[in-house]
């Protein structure tokens, strides 16, 4: 059993130390930027007139750049680097083509940066998921298949032919996210179907983001550290196979399920609601493979982050089912219960569990030990809480809203006025958040200064280093 | 999963299904609507939007007005839009037709839109409510400029100071005028027989032969 503490490395693991470092860290500054902005957004819901006579931050715009931000900022880099370790880590083979993968970080987050930027000032799509301008997005194209190029490398170049659950959804996220990617572009922004149809698409594209880009590369990091930090191989192994096909299967036809009571064709929600329910049988195998991380709330301080993550993924595939029924969507849908099913499986799951194999691969990669330890404890503590604040608070605030709105004769001011308590919430719990994520980046970068330090003092005296 | 060629064969198969499933499909379900011509009226329905409106569009785009506001009528079993005015039918997929990027929008922190140029009377009702906002909206001053009193500004002025009256600038005009064209009131005739209400089955007569 190793710990977060401990420095283990070797050859496959160091040897895209630049890239990986460079992805890693402008995800941590991405995530800063979006808390950031997700905070001044929240205070807007219930206090309208925060930053508005500033254009750059009414709030369609703040919330375009958050999600920017968060998605590709954040979530993108953090996915990226998390998945090529592991492709390199369980391919026993160290990356190659690293020149290639860090110019294509360097260009992506120019690309994020640029996007987020043109946002402020006005050049945003409104097209859920890809709101940065068209002009942004080719940029962001090629910056994406040079950072998946050493993965496909690494997956073709393994050492063994066996192959484990955690590469499947590696791979199939690096594999998936430019056929994904590059199809959302030509139908949405290219030669854009109109009409219907094209909020039809732009929900197909964003729910896939999700579900067969960002969640596999989580989802790979559990089956990956569950068996390493607790010592215990996944349970019922052969199931995880089936699994995975269900997520990838059923999980791309889910995005109909926004589309609920619109004007979009009946059918087209229909199959998504019936895809969420045929999506609880990944669920269940993820709860049958890794029990030891579900309940490993009393394990080190990176298992509770795995059982966070998990718990928070299960809990809202439970809660997807549970909102696409006839009489809750009724009183749920376009409320803020929406937005927190969204940051409990973005905010969540997502991140609790890209925490916790930065926490496992950090040291390897950086070749010294986490500075401060006891940070790692605290970060889980003050990023739990602010994850729990927040979407209790807006789950509350969007039951709340729901009820008001479902009286004819409250109008919107009254509908606000019961939003309200559970809005406030929601904003202590994204400051809340904003310390977690200054607290996670500080202790990346000591962690790389420390390594330096290492390093510099290692060319003095070498040391030997561990298989 | 040893065959690699079979394994990424198999994933993009699977995406592959569900974008030819949900994208083509409703691609051709969709793209043969047009306008749906009224002979009663002589007129076809839905009426493409005027050339100010569709920047105007931009206007709502770029503010991001979809983060708050939802562009879509639920049909009845599915919430009380039709109860709070908001449109006189549910919203259908011909009432988008000329739209190339639709707003539908998630959330509604303000009420839904689709059919506000029926609730509103005038641009200059559209112009205080953006620039004073309401008790749920900021006011968009930014959308407003300031110019002397009396000057010629051809625009309405929606508030005046020492010497200064308060004008909507051409990006308000437009936001206005896009906020009016939102009304699709006319019930098409092949969505409007789809969707009504059935007659309760006859109950069988006596008489009625066995079969």
């Amino acid at each position: 059993m190793s710990s977060p503490s401990q420095a283990i490395v070797s050859e496959s693991d160091k040897t895209a130390r630049v890239p990986l470092v460079l992805l890693l860290v402008s995800a941590f500054g991405w995530l800063i930027v979006s808390t950031v902005l997700s905070l001044i957004g929240t205070i807007q819901l219930h206090t309208p007139t925060f930053l508005a006579s500033c254009v750059a931050f009414t709030h369609g715009r703040v919330d375009a750049m958050q999600e920017s931000a968060f998605i590709y900022g954040w979530a993108g880099n953090a996915a990226f680097a998390v998945s090529l370790w592991l492709l390199s880590v369980l391919g026993g083979t160290p990356l190659r083509g690293l020149g290639l993968l860090t110019t294509g970080a360097a260009f992506w987050n120019l690309g994020v940066t640029a996007g987020v930027v043109s946002i402020a000032a006005g050049e945003a799509t409104s097209i859920p998921f890809l709101q940065m301008p068209g002009y942004i997005q080719p940029l962001l194209f090629v910056a994406a298949g040079a950072i998946t190029t050493p993965a496909v490398l690494a997956w073709t170049g393994r050492s063994s032919d066996s192959t484990y659950a955690s590469q499947w959804y590696a791979v199939a996220a690096i594999f998936l996210f430019p056929w994904l990617f590059s199809a959302a572009q030509v139908m949405l922004l290219a030669a854009p179907v109109h009409g219907i149809t094209h909020a039809i698409v732009a929900n197909w594209f964003g729910q896939n983001v999700i579900t067969l880009w960002l969640l596999p590369v989580a989802v790979a990091a559990a089956y990956y550290l569950v068996p390493k930090l607790t010592g215990r191989a996944a349970a019922h192994y052969e199931f995880a196979k089936l699994g995975f096909w269900s997520l990838i299967v059923f999980g791309a036809w889910t995005g109909g399920r926004h589309l609920i009571g619109g004007p979009a064709p009946v059918w087209v929600s229909t199959v998504a609601v019936v895809a969420l329910y045929l999506l609880l049988f990944h669920y269940l195998v993820v709860a049958i493979n890794l029990p030891a991380g579900l309940f490993a709330w009393n394990g080190s301080a990176t298992l509770r982050f795995v059982a966070f993550g998990l718990t928070a993924y299960l809990v809202n595939g439970l809660a997807d089912v549970i909102t696409s029924t006839h009489a809750v969507s009724q009183l749920l849908h376009f409320t803020y219960f929406s937005v927190a099913q969204s940051k409990l499986l973005l905010g969540g799951a997502f991140s609790f569990l890209i925490f916790a194999a930065v926490y496992e691969m950090g040291p390897r990669i950086s070749g010294a030990k986490w500075p401060a330890p006891g940070l790692i404890g605290t970060h889980f503590v003050v990023a739990a809480s602010g994850t729990l604040v927040t979407v209790l608070g807006l789950a509350f605030a969007g039951w709340s809203q729901g009820h008001a709105q479902a009286e004819t004769a409250n109008n919107f001011a009254a509908v606000a006025a019961a939003a309200k308590p559970g809005l406030l919430i929601a904003t202590a719990g994204e400051a809340i958040l904003l310390g977690a994520a200054i607290i996670a980046f500080f202790h990346l970068v000591r962690l790389q200064l420390e390594s330096f330090s290492t390093a510099s003092s290692s060319r003095e005296t070498p040391a030997p280093s561990a298989p | 999963m040893k065959n690699g060629p079979i394994f990424f064969l198999s994933l993009l198969a699977a995406l592959t299904f569900s974008w030819v499933g949900l994208a083509l499909a409703s691609h051709r379900q969709l793209d043969s609507l047009v306008p749906y011509y009224d002979p009663a009226e002589a007129k076809a329905f839905p009426e493409p939007m005027p050339g100010i409106a569709a920047r105007g569009q931009l206007v709502y785009q770029d503010l991001g007005c979809a983060s708050c506001h939802t562009q879509q009528v639920r049909r009845a079993d599915m919430g009380n839009d039709i109860d709070r005015k908001w449109g006189t039918r549910q919203s259908w997929a011909r009432d988008y037709i000329y739209q190339n990027r639709v707003q539908l929008g998630l959330v509604r922190v303000g009420p839904d839109l689709a059919n506000v140029g029926a609730r509103l009377k005038s641009a200059t009702e559209v112009y205080q409510l953006l620039y004073k906002g309401t008790a749920t909206m900021p006011a968009f001053a930014f959308l407003f400029s300031d110019s002397p009193l009396g000057a010629q500004t051809g625009a309405i002025a929606v508030g005046q100071s020492e010497g200064h009256q308060v004008v909507p600038t051409r990006r308000a005009m437009e936001l206005a005028a896009y906020l009016l064209s939102l009304n699709s009131p006319h019930a098409y005739g092949p969505e409007a027989a789809h969707n009504a209400v059935k007659p309760a089955e006859a109950p069988k007569s006596a008489e009625e032969p066995k079969k």
